[in-house]
């Protein structure tokens, strides 16, 4: 019966239009479109992966292997099962262009493939020729084709000839799409594709060689993946398998967890938003006190009223989620032309449902936390507020029984916000300190008001009238203070917040260098080319230092006989192979931090010596057997000691070390690091190259460059993801300056009725918009450089570094938002005719 | 015997005011009986209003007992207030109180739709063709004169045909000939369908149109006249 007459009250209600409603439509339409706009992409990646899993990943399934071809038996299973098979090598090489003194050298990822390559989509070159046109050659060179920033950088053109190793290619043309590319993972070169056959002579597979097969296979449709799988990983020695579910799972991680932390950068703004949301609800029901004072005098119980105005912001809610999610939907796909261009992988921009429903989820929860409290006051309104002004009754809180529901829907949003990003920690810590920061304000609020009203009653101040009118204005009853520090504080603080990751992300390559890094790290140095290329460098006056290993790759697959992945979880040591080394000595240098090197000479059962921090995070301990699989055998060794290995230096590092003895008759090559004067870079690179053309030297700079670019990108992602929050934090803004016009004006009325100038009028409230942005930009420095710490020290895993540049920035840009808004909305209060205002009070 | 239908025995009301706590109402105790018409007159902030407001039950008393149609009101909570108004009262104020977003017709039908009547917006066409607004049952407030505004408010109040009915200066803010007509209609209203009336008037002849006048001054009764007992 009551929700009946609420909602035929509330229809009528409606009528007026949605005046006061602009603020909470724009925030809520602001953080509901934002939160399903990274979500549709999310989603039109992952539905992109999923259509073209074959194609991306290059067959139905692959199996590959580390340092090895297939074993003929292995080879005959793959036959058995598949209707086609495929088989391509990739490696890392130098790219040698032009001769005589200065040819062009760059760093190239090779993938050699056979006659069946590719299984699915195909390779697109320019000139468009067909690939196995284009790889045959001419004039009896093998031909090769390249992609276009190689080919640039090497200062080629088609029908240039180049050389990979010893052997001299030509080359036929650019590779525009290279179907299966989103497959591999991060590569520090740009692609060269050949001809397998072609590589023969060329020295560049070796034993010893650090090299991969990858064998892509046609199934038949009635293939059981899972039983494939499970055979190839059971029966093949060191195979990692992957099938068409997942063609590019690294891709897959990377989006999901970026695109997780930018709907968590949404949902922050969404916060920002609910302010403006609360305020508008307040300032809504404000307005309403006579009606609703009115429908208690004509009869109407509380809960009649909480209705028809629930009913009502219900209803003003579901439009701003339905304006929101079109605008999110729809604007992915609007961009799809250039979203598509800029993605690495095969996108299906159209309606997704899931993400869509989701952004509802989260502006619903939004909604129902930041109007529930202001909603909850109309049981305060009384019906004698009509006979006598401020006869509301005194609490100024709602009942406890708000607060918990409150709280309960903040947990909700919470929660469901933290299985959803899968981030609970990233989630919990956002939530903290969003809670922490609006805590903050509402403390920093308290404290400028009781300064602002300490020092509106100074003598000092008698005389400057425009100060002593801020202040006053600021300290005393029904100020402003809160409603502007909280809204532009909360938005200032996800601003500083996002503003600090940025420029820590950014500087983290630069700052986290070690000031002395070697200039190469030159890999694929066969035994007998160790100890000529290190006397021919060492005795360059360029170069400083030069220190060397023998590296083969292994993977750990046992830990104490059990699966290691069921031992230590998903340990990033344990995700593919891992370098190791062989040493009779500790290296120069090396803390053991428990246990014993082998003795020198030691030729009993292989004992390994396993690095310090990552055994601890996979919980080893001294005495535990690790079963590593190295060019397809497995040496079982004893862990007889823990050593410091740190990755921060840029040296050489490895995980493992193992006996010599465990590890004799290995084919393995050595790893160099040279460290020298930059000047001498080129010329080290040349003679090396020409000395020893199956040797790739890669450039540490390059190699930083390309982290650096990696790491620039996400942080220009996360930065345009607080875009939205910048914009509505500045719709917040424009709202608490609206909402002040009135009283703004009528005292301006009274003012200029008593004397105060114009001029003195606008420097008051110019000076009170400083104070409360200087307030609300102090706390945001702290709160935000807090997140930021917390983002880069627990989330990200890097250093933290105070950005007090950035963080000035934004304080400064929110005191001139506030000026500029507060300035702009006294333009009106200014220009009104006192007793015209004064006169419409009465 | 008069049946009394509203006693106050030894009400006060106190406010706490920026300036500290005020004592609006001090020691009232006054019986109306049913059917009876009472002006309440007396200087500004005297405490007219804000006995009114007690009788409404729209303030509580902070001291003694006021009891409206045997509901003991210091008793009750806000809820068990707006019921007893809903089915007992009406209130006419000096500013109206019309809801701006509603038309005459809806204003007038909202309390009988509170009280759960079926036919709420028959009856509040035919209180609005009482008060002579027929032809205005689709106008919003704002398309209305203060006059016609009132009118609505009067059927609003007058149409779940209350025991009780209460008028804060209802003509406060006319002009004299419209108030007139605004009592006018208000008396036969009364009239009509035999309600108790309190009013609050600053105006000596509406006053005197009351069975009984009662002047307040400095939040007591000062004097209490029966009009037929004087004559």
């Amino acid at each position: 019966m009551s929700l009946a007459v609420a909602t035929k009250i509330a229809r009528r209600e409606l009528r007026g239009g949605l005046r006061g409603f602009r603020i909470f439509l724009a925030c809520l339409i602001l953080g509901v479109a934002a939160i399903a706009a990274v979500g549709s992409v999310r989603e039109a990646i992952s539905t992109g992966l999923e259509r073209e899993g074959a194609t991306i990943l290059g067959g139905d399934a692959e199996i590959e292997l580390t340092y090895r071809f297939a074993a003929p038996e292995e080879r005959a299973w793959m036959d058995a099962n598949a209707t086609a098979v495929t088989e391509i090598v990739d490696f890392r090489s130098m790219a040698v262009f032009g001769t005589g003194d200065a040819p062009e050298r760059a760093l190239t990822q090779v993938k050699a493939i056979d006659d069946l390559y590719p299984l699915y989509g195909t390779v697109e070159l320019d000139p468009a020729l067909p690939l196995a046109e284009a790889l045959a050659g001419d004039g009896g060179r093998p031909g090769a084709v390249m992609d276009p920033i190689l080919v640039d950088r090497l200062g080629m053109a088609v029908g240039d000839l180049f050389k990979l190793g010893a052997t001299e290619f030509v080359l036929t043309a650019r590779i525009l799409n290279e179907p299966d590319a989103g497959a591999g993972g991060f590569a520090l070169g740009p692609r060269t594709m050949v001809q397998t056959a072609a590589l023969e002579g060329s020295g560049l597979i070796q034993p010893g060689t650090l090299f991969e097969t990858e064998y892509k296979m046609r199934l038949p449709d009635t293939a059981d993946l899972d039983a494939l799988s499970a055979e190839a990983e059971g029966d093949f020695n060191g195979a990692r398998w992957r099938d068409r579910r997942n063609g590019a799972p690294g891709v897959q991680e990377f989006v999901d967890r970026l695109s997780s932390f930018l709907v968590l950068v949404g949902l922050a703004g969404l916060a920002v938003g609910g302010v403006g949301i609360s305020a508008a609800v307040r300032s809504y029901l404000e307005r309403k006190t006579a009606v609703i004072a009115t429908l208690k005098t004509l009869g109407a119980e509380t809960r009649t009223i909480f209705q028809t105005y629930f009913i009502q912001i219900g209803v003003l809610t579901v439009v701003g989620l339905g304006i929101g999610l079109a605008l999110g939907a729809a604007l992915p796909i609007a961009l799809a032309p250039v979203l598509e261009d800029r993605l690495p992988v095969p996108a299906t921009f159209t309606l997704h449902l899931r993400p869509l429903a989701e952004a509802a989820l989260y502006g619903t929860l939004a909604a129902l936390i930041f109007t529930l409290w202001p909603l909850a006051k109309v049981e305060d309104v009384r019906a004698a507020t009509l006979f006598r002004d401020g006869a509301v009754a005194g609490g100024s809180r709602p009942r406890w029984l708000w607060f918990a529901v409150t709280a309960l829907l903040f947990i909700a949003l919470v929660g469901t916000a933290a299985t959803l990003s899968g981030l609970w920690q990233l989630t919990f810590g956002a939530a903290v300190g969003l809670l922490g920061a609006f805590a903050l304000l509402v403390l920093a609020a308290r404290g400028v008001r009781s300064l602002a009203k300490y020092l509106a009653a100074r003598r000092a101040l008698r005389g400057r009238s425009a100060l002593r009118l801020a202040f006053g204005a600021v300290g005393g009853p029904g100020g402003e203070a809160l409603s502007v520090i909280l809204s532009l504080g909360l938005g200032l603080t996800v601003l500083a917040a996002v503003g600090q990751i940025d420029s820590n992300l950014r500087g983290a390559i630069a700052r986290d260098l070690p000031e002395v890094a070697p200039a190469f790290f030159m890999v694929d140095i066969q035994p007998d080319q160790i100890e000529p290329l290190t006397a021919g460098l060492t005795a360059n006056p360029a170069v400083s230092n030069v220190e060397s290993a023998p590296m083969l790759r292994g993977i750990i697959t046992e830990i104490n006989g059990q699966p290691a992945r069921e031992v230590a979880g998903d340990h990033w040591v344990l995700q593919g192979d891992r370098g190791v080394t062989y040493s009779d000595r500790p290296v120069e240098g090396t803390n053991i931090t428990h246990g014993a090197w082998w003795p020198e000479g030691y030729d009993g059962p292989a004992q390994i010596s396993f690095a310090t921090e990552e055994a601890l995070e996979m919980g080893l301990k001294l005495g535990d057997a690790l079963t590593v699989n190295i060019l397809g055998r497995d040496i079982t060794a004893e862990i007889t000691s823990f050593r410091e290995v740190d990755f921060s230096t840029a040296g050489i590092g490895f995980i493992l070390s193992i006996n010599p003895g465990a590890l004799r008759g290995a084919p393995h090559s050595f790893i160099s690091t040279v460290y020298a004067a930059p000047e001498a870079e080129a010329a080290i690179l040349r003679d090396t190259s020409n000395a020893y053309p199956n040797i790739t030297s890669i450039r540490v700079k390059d190699a930083i460059d390309r982290v650096t670019d990696v790491l620039a990108g996400i942080a220009a992602a996360i930065t345009y993801g607080a875009l939205a929050t910048l914009i509505t934090g500045g719709i917040v803004l424009i709202g608490a300056a609206a909402a002040g016009v009135y009283a703004r004006t009528y005292e301006a009325a009274v003012l200029k009725t008593v004397g105060a100038s114009r001029g003195t009028i606008l420097r008051s409230f110019a000076a009170r918009s400083a104070l409360l942005g200087a307030a609300a930009g102090a706390v945001a420095i702290f709160a935000g450089a807090l997140a930021g710490w917390g983002v880069m020290t627990f989330v990200m895993d890097l250093e933290y570094t105070f950005e007090p540049v950035s963080a000035l920035l934004i304080v400064t840009g929110g005191v001139l938002a506030t000026l500029v808004t507060g300035l702009l909305f006294a333009w009106g209060p200014l220009a009104a005719r006192p007793a015209r205002v004064l006169r419409a009070r009465e | 015997m008069t049946e009394t239908i509203l006693s106050l025995s030894d009400a006060e009301l106190t406010l706490d005011g920026n300036a500290g706590r005020v004592e609006i109402l001090k020691g009232i105790t006054l019986d109306i009986a049913r059917g009876e018409t009472v002006g309440l007159i007396g200087p500004s902030g005297s405490g007219k209003s804000s006995l009114l407001m007690l009788l409404g039950g729209l303030e509580r008393a902070t001291a003694g007992k006021v009891e409206v149609l045997g509901h003991d009101l210091t008793a009750l909570d806000e809820d068990a207030l707006a019921r007893v108004r809903r089915h007992h009262m009406g209130v006419v104020f000096q500013s109206f109180h019309l809801i701006p977003t509603m038309t005459a017709l809806e204003n007038v039908a909202t309390p009988l739709e509170l009280a759960g009547a079926a036919d709420a917006f028959e009856r509040a066409e035919a209180e609005l063709q009482a008060v002579g607004l027929g032809d205005r049952v689709h106008h919003y407030p704002a398309q209305l004169s203060g006059g016609e505004q009132q009118r609505v408010a009067l059927a609003r109040a007058a149409a779940p045909r209350p025991e009780l009915l209460l008028a804060d200066e209802p003509t406060g803010n006319l002009d004299g000939s419209t108030g007139a007509q605004i009592m006018d209609l208000l008396f036969d209203l009364n009239a009509r369908h035999g309600a108790t009336l309190v009013l609050v008037t600053h105006a000596p002849e509406l006053a005197d149109r009351c069975d009984r006048v009662i002047r307040l001054a400095d939040g007591r009764i000062g004097e209490d006249a029966r009009r037929e007992a004087a004559e």
